[in-house]
């Protein structure tokens, strides 16, 4: 017996201990997972239960329908599927355009030469600049009357004006033209960044090697910039899955609905039409649900593919 | 194999002249090894042969041949940087066989040379591995083998032992040596190391702000130096210089000298005090102060105390004199200025 009590008291005293250290670790961790409860956990359970009602700011729940809404925007009501095909192509066109223009831009102003610091300085200024008030030069450039500045060029060349912003063909395109322009100069920054950390020694060496400079591009400069390129990519296909400002400033969704994105579908249920809050939510979910698969595709598929140092 | 020859060579970074009017020829199969202290010029001569840092004047011949303007791929050189520089997102296979690709030599012969290169650099169990999964002396080695693997008429090495421990050093420095008597290519390796010089080289070239102080052999660099420079750079610790009232300098080495209790009666003989002892092992350091000047000495005996009054004693065999210039007087067509300067350095003996 007296070995027992020998035996356990050393035990008692260092689990007292770790009841103590633990109190301690969760007490460090407070904080942060308060604000997620509060302003993440919170708001989520909230839009999922939002998601499954029918009401308007001033009442969000006035009757319950379960998963109607969610019924209705993916089967009964073709607007929110039409949206998201709306959006998906925009994100198709503006990912790999905008990733690959950045990129190049980036190595061309990689070289030392005395313009680049004021192309740097030109590409970049657009970054600076609120989005819709981009959107707003962009909307005069692309002017249906002769005084936009794409009218007046192509009429130089002696084509006919087109209403860029009014027709289906061309109004994304210019949508994603003018958030290209926007983040070109950023996403370049952080290309360059990370270009120029790359020892010069390497290319040298390459050079030794006989490697041509596009063989150097595709097996030495692009591998070494895979973290920044993976990151770019994830960040941008889910922020343009999320793009709103730009393109109700520009086309306000129109011809029709040919240009109207999924945010677009959110806030117009939301708080344009009466009693539609439920939609909304359902909408948001939705879209969550498709960025996180997306991410988690993106992580599955290329994340083996990423050389971190 | 190959002879490297540089002719009225000048190198500006704006306006900065870091090597003007250079001529050096660097012989065909021999292990040269350029030193010199940070700056002085050593890493722009070797990236001139590599074609990597061009000349901004002058010309450079390979085997007679002007490679001045010719791509560095096309040179038959391979080179191994001080920061290793392979490439990181690449296994270790792929960076030894990067180069013969390039080059577009058959899979089977690629595959035979990994093979055997990555025997001779003890890489075999490594060959799928990434570079940062290795440690700094396996990563030189891939340098190593990326760069032998090319069998390459000439070998540029720009301190690629700098960045190992000095356990590894000694045994890379060793590894090197072999390397060369195998191949017996020609090796031009760059350092600020005169250990390394001295240990490795069949022909040191010391060079300081962009000149050649001397092109010799270990040997005679050591023995018989052409400047104060020289003599004072090869060698730990450096020759002892001090001034002659005529103007002319007096050096000899701490390796000379021969220290005593009791006053050794002719050459060059001074009183002193020991003032610092360094017990190095086989060999002791002392710093010994005569009456204003301190001399380095370096001998067998550890049996001197800090603060024992000794007399320095050097043979006149072993002094050197300079001008005020720095450059050596030597004995040979200089008998009667040479005799008068040994009779000057025997006065200024205190004994």
């Amino acid at each position: 017996m007296s070995d027992l009590t020998l035996n356990t008291k050393p035990a008692r005293r260092l689990t007292r201990k770790s009841v103590a250290n633990n109190l301690f670790s969760w007490a460090l961790v407070l904080p942060a997972i308060l604000f997620l409860a509060v302003f993440t956990f919170y708001p989520l359970v909230n839009l999922i239960q939002l998601s499954l009602y029918r009401g308007n700011i001033t009442n969000p729940y006035k009757t319950f329908r379960g998963i109607e809404n969610y019924i209705d925007i993916l089967v009964k009501r073709p607007q929110f599927m039409t949206t998201l095909k709306n959006t998906a192509l925009y994100v198709v066109m503006y990912v790999p355009i905008c990733l690959s223009l950045s990129l190049i831009f980036s190595v061309w102003l990689q070289k030392a030469r005395k313009m680049n610091n004021f192309a740097q300085t030109c590409f970049f200024a657009p970054h600076l600049v609120a989005t819709i008030s981009s959107a707003f030069m962009w909307s005069w450039i692309f002017s249906p009357e002769s005084s936009g500045i794409a009218n007046g060029l192509i009429r130089l060349f002696g084509f006919n004006t087109h209403n860029w912003l009014g027709s289906s063909a061309t109004a994304m395109v210019c949508v994603m033209i003018m958030n290209t322009w926007a983040s070109i100069g950023h996403h370049a920054l952080i290309f360059l960044s990370a270009l120029k950390s790359i020892p010069g020694e390497v290319y040298e060496a390459a050079e030794l090697d006989s490697s041509s400079s596009i063989k150097t591009f595709f097996k030495i400069t692009l591998p070494m910039l895979s973290p920044q390129i993976f990151l770019m990519l994830i960040t941008m296909t889910t922020n343009s899955f999320k793009i709103f400002e730009s393109v109700r400033q520009m086309t306000g969704g129109g011809p029709g609905i040919s240009t109207k994105t999924v945010c677009m579908f959110i806030y117009d249920n939301a708080f344009e039409t009466n009693n539609t809050l439920g939609l909304a939510g359902a909408a948001s979910i939705v879209l969550t649900i498709i960025l996180m698969l997306i991410t988690l595709l993106d992580f599955k598929g290329l994340e083996k593919k990423v050389h971190y140092q | 194999m190959a002879e490297i020859r540089f002719e009225k060579v000048c190198k500006f970074f704006d306006k900065a002249r870091i090597i003007e009017d250079l001529d050096l020829t660097i012989q065909d199969g021999k292990f040269t090894v350029l030193v010199g202290a940070s700056g002085c010029g050593k890493t722009t001569l070797l990236r001139m042969i590599a074609g990597i840092g061009p000349a901004t004047s002058g010309h450079i011949y390979m085997d007679g041949r002007d490679i001045t303007d010719t791509a560095p791929a096309k040179r038959d050189i391979a080179m191994v940087f001080q920061n290793y520089a392979i490439y990181p997102t690449m296994t270790v296979r792929e960076n030894i066989e990067f180069g013969l690709k390039n080059k577009k030599v058959p899979k089977a012969e690629r595959e035979a040379l990994i093979k055997e290169y990555a025997a001779v650099v003890g890489l075999t169990d490594y060959l799928d591995r990434k570079p940062g999964t290795l440690s700094g002396g396996q990563r030189q080695r891939i340098a190593l083998a990326r760069a032998m693997v090319k069998k390459p008429a000439v070998f540029l090495m720009d301190e690629p032992l700098s960045n190992l421990d000095a356990k590894l050093r000694v045994q890379m420095r060793s590894e090197l040596i072999e390397l060369h008597n195998k191949l017996k290519t020609t090796f031009v390796y760059v350092t600020h190391d005169q250990v390394e010089a001295m240990s490795m080289a069949d022909v040191i070239v010391l060079m300081d702000k962009g000149r050649i102080m001397q092109e010799a052999s270990p040997e005679v660099i050591y023995n018989d130096p052409n400047n104060v420079f020289t003599a004072q750079f090869i060698g730990t610790p450096p020759m002892n210089i001090i001034d002659m009232p005529d103007g002319n300098k007096l050096g000899f080495r701490p390796e000379r000298i021969a220290l005593s209790y009791a006053p050794v009666q002719g050459d060059f003989t001074r009183k002193g005090t020991v003032l610092t002892r360094e017990m190095l092992g086989s060999e002791t350091l002392y710093k010994i102060d005569c009456s204003g000047n301190t001399y380095m000495a370096k001998i067998d005996d550890p049996n001197f105390a800090m603060g024992e009054n000794v007399y320095v004693h050097v043979a006149n065999e072993h002094l050197y004199f300079f001008d005020a210039e720095g450059q050596r007087i030597r004995e040979k067509g200089n008998e009667t200025l040479f005799a008068q300067l040994l009779k000057t350095a025997g006065g200024m003996s205190n004994v």
